[in-house]
């Protein structure tokens, strides 16, 4: 297997303050990998970091091919490696981060279009099938504004998924739901393991992580501090803090 | 019927000691002064002077066997309106009805005019109401909306140019200066606005700057200014006062477009942005598709009642001597004949502000109404 996304001692600061700490990751194409660790650990940031949504000062990056500009280079202009990586790279975020003045199917279509030049109708034609498979198909004309939630955050991946990436980043996709929608979510996001589709997802799901994962990967305060097959790092975490936050975070 | 009204003036009107006070006084004297401004209208005004010097007011000293230009100029302007109102409002039934009603009392005023002026307001009206049913119920002609007005601000030129542009006046100017205002701010402001967050900030120090002085100038002094500039700056474009007085307009208002565009940006989530980034597309298609749209949204109430703003300082061109709509008011008052008709004119001049005023109002709230219903 190849891989897909190769962190070499990537380093991130907000100022002075050092965000991500020497990263070392990789993973491989048909991997699904699932991030965890407590608030403001810097795992959002991390993963927002594989499609340049947040810029890094050193170290090296490198995804699906390309490799990812650091931020003086991209203050310089040099992007043409961003715009390549992100047809590659889809992502769904907390908030869904739908597009309310657009209809369902224009939501999907619009990067089709504007990206891969495709016609309205072959546009439209995926569209339909990829609402089909998340089961939203009768809602296609709706407006954001009228689904639920977990509508909403399906609808998200299936306008990533009609960019046909290699990637998929998931950032806490169900953390703004209500506890019923949950499961819906995780569903899609199961069948698309289950297909063999390449994810990196940061999640408080303790019991879909251990699921789906074929890695888990536990960070804490911008260092990884483990990372583990799902069983091993359930049943048996190496790393101390690791088993504390499994302690705090699986005692309800 | 009675019972209700009574019960509804003891609410409203007399609920408490102090209101009781306050409408015993109030009332009487609302009452007195409609009375006493009623009986002045019908009995002392000499309202002839309105229908005689009508043309005046309505195209200034425009040359009368050109009168047939000016006409053309308010049918695209009709045409123009009718169509920015079909966006927002359905035409139905009932409106068709209202706008016979307009052409009636337009051949009640106007009937000792001729035939010929009947017939014009008739297609004026006409053009109104055919463009307003098109737009609502044509939606994929809307797309064409922004273009056609710019080539009907073109066409109203051409028309309106030959006997020459210093000629034009009156209320047609009024509505010509804030017409042109207002489409050309738009594009301009946008840009200002986008301008103020570019990433190079030499753009956006440039646009930074120009919106602020701008805006800590008064209109007249940048009016004066442009009109005393040009000349000097392109001596050999030689452009009309009416030009230089609609470039003034266009850039003061740009900077304060730009300052509601902006605000409007400021109102799209981040999220949107990101997601749209996430998805490979290009920073123009962003800003183009996802984020304009939002932003404008937000805004349109605040541009609509900019569009009311320009309207009303509309006047302040006569300091480059032109003759808008209260200034041919005050030409026909310096005539010795008419001297002492002051009331009469000035009157019909705030009755016609105030509706072309109120009728803006009216259409920025049903807008705002009509927008937050769909951003639901």
């Amino acid at each position: 297997m190849s891989t897909i996304v190769e962190m070499k001692t990537l380093n991130k600061f907000y100022g002075s303050h050092h965000v991500l700490k020497n990263i070392d990751l990789s993973v491989a194409r048909g991997e699904v990998v699932v991030v965890i660790g407590a608030s403001g650990s810097g795992k959002s940031t991390l993963i927002r970091c594989v499609n340049g949504l947040e810029m890094y000062q050193n170290g090296s990056l490198l995804v699906d091919g390309y490799p990812m500009p650091v931020e003086e280079d991209r203050l310089l202009g040099g992007e043409s490696e961003l715009a390549a990586i992100r047809k590659g790279v889809g992502m769904v975020f907390q908030q869904f981060n739908l597009f309310p003045h657009k209809t369902v199917v224009e939501n999907i279509t619009i990067a089709p279009m504007r990206v891969h030049r495709k016609s309205k109708a072959e546009a439209e034609a995926t569209a339909l099938r990829l609402l089909d498979r998340v089961g939203l198909k009768a809602h296609a004309h709706k407006y954001p504004g009228q689904l639920s939630g977990g509508q909403q955050q399906r609808v998200a991946i299936a306008r990533s998924l009609a960019m046909e990436p290699h990637l998929m980043l998931f950032d806490e996709p169900t953390s703004a739901l209500d506890p019923e929608m949950i499961g819906e979510v995780l569903d899609v996001m199961r069948e698309l393991a289950a297909d063999g589709m390449t994810m990196m997802i940061v999640t408080h799901e303790m019991g879909f992580a251990r699921e789906v994962a074929d890695r888990i990967v536990y960070i804490d305060q911008g260092a990884i501090l483990e990372i583990g097959k799902p069983d091993a790092f359930f049943d048996n975490p190496q790393n101390e803090r690791a088993r504390a936050f499994l302690a705090r975070v699986l005692k309800h | 019927m009675i019972a209700r009204s009574l019960k509804w003036s003891r609410h409203n009107l007399f609920a408490k000691p102090f209101d009781v006070l306050l409408s015993l006084t109030v009332i009487p004297g609302v009452l007195w002064l409609i009375w006493q401004i009623a009986g002045w209208a019908l009995t002392v005004a000499q309202w002839d002077i309105i229908p005689q010097s009508l043309r005046v007011l309505m195209i200034g000293i425009f040359p009368v066997d050109q009168a047939w230009r000016t006409w053309v100029a308010a049918m695209i302007i009709a045409a123009l309106l009718g169509a920015a109102l079909g966006c927002v409002f359905a035409f139905r039934g009932r409106h068709a009805g209202g706008l016979l009603l307009v052409v009636a009392v337009a051949l009640v005023l106007t009937g000792t005019k001729g035939l010929a002026n009947i017939l014009c307001v008739a297609a004026l009206v006409a053009l109104f109401g055919l463009s307003w049913a098109l737009i609502s119920r044509v939606p994929a002609a809307r797309r064409g909306l922004v273009p056609a007005s710019f080539v009907g601000l073109i066409a109203i030129f051409a028309v309106m140019a030959p006997p020459g542009a210093g000629l034009w006046g009156g209320l047609l100017l009024s509505i010509l200066l804030t017409l042109v205002t207002a489409v050309v701010t738009l594009p301009i402001g946008i840009l200002l606005a986008f301008g103020r967050r570019s990433r190079f900030s030499s753009v956006r120090w440039i646009c930074t700057a120009y919106i602020e002085v701008m805006r800590s100038v008064p209109l007249i002094m940048v009016v004066y200014w442009i009109w005393i500039l040009m000349p000097v700056l392109t001596p050999q474009l030689n452009l009309a006062d009416v030009v230089r007085g609609m470039i003034g307009f266009t850039l003061f208002y740009s900077a304060y477009v730009a300052e509601y565009v902006r605000s409007g940006l400021q109102a799209v989530p981040r999220g949107q942005t990101e997601a749209a980034r996430s998805l490979g597309m290009s920073e123009f298609d962003i800003n183009r598709s996802i984020v304009l749209p939002q932003a404008l949204r937000v805004v349109v109430p605040p541009l609509v009642g900019n569009v009311l703003d320009i309207f009303n300082t509309a006047p302040l061109v006569f300091i480059i001597g032109l003759t808008d709509f209260l200034r041919a008011g005050q030409m026909i008052l310096a005539n010795p004949q008419y001297g002492d008709r002051t009331y009469e004119v000035y009157s019909f001049l705030f009755l016609t502000y105030f509706l072309v005023g109120s009728l803006i109002t009216f259409v920025a709230r049903k807008l705002e109404k009509h927008l937050a219903r769909g951003s639901r």
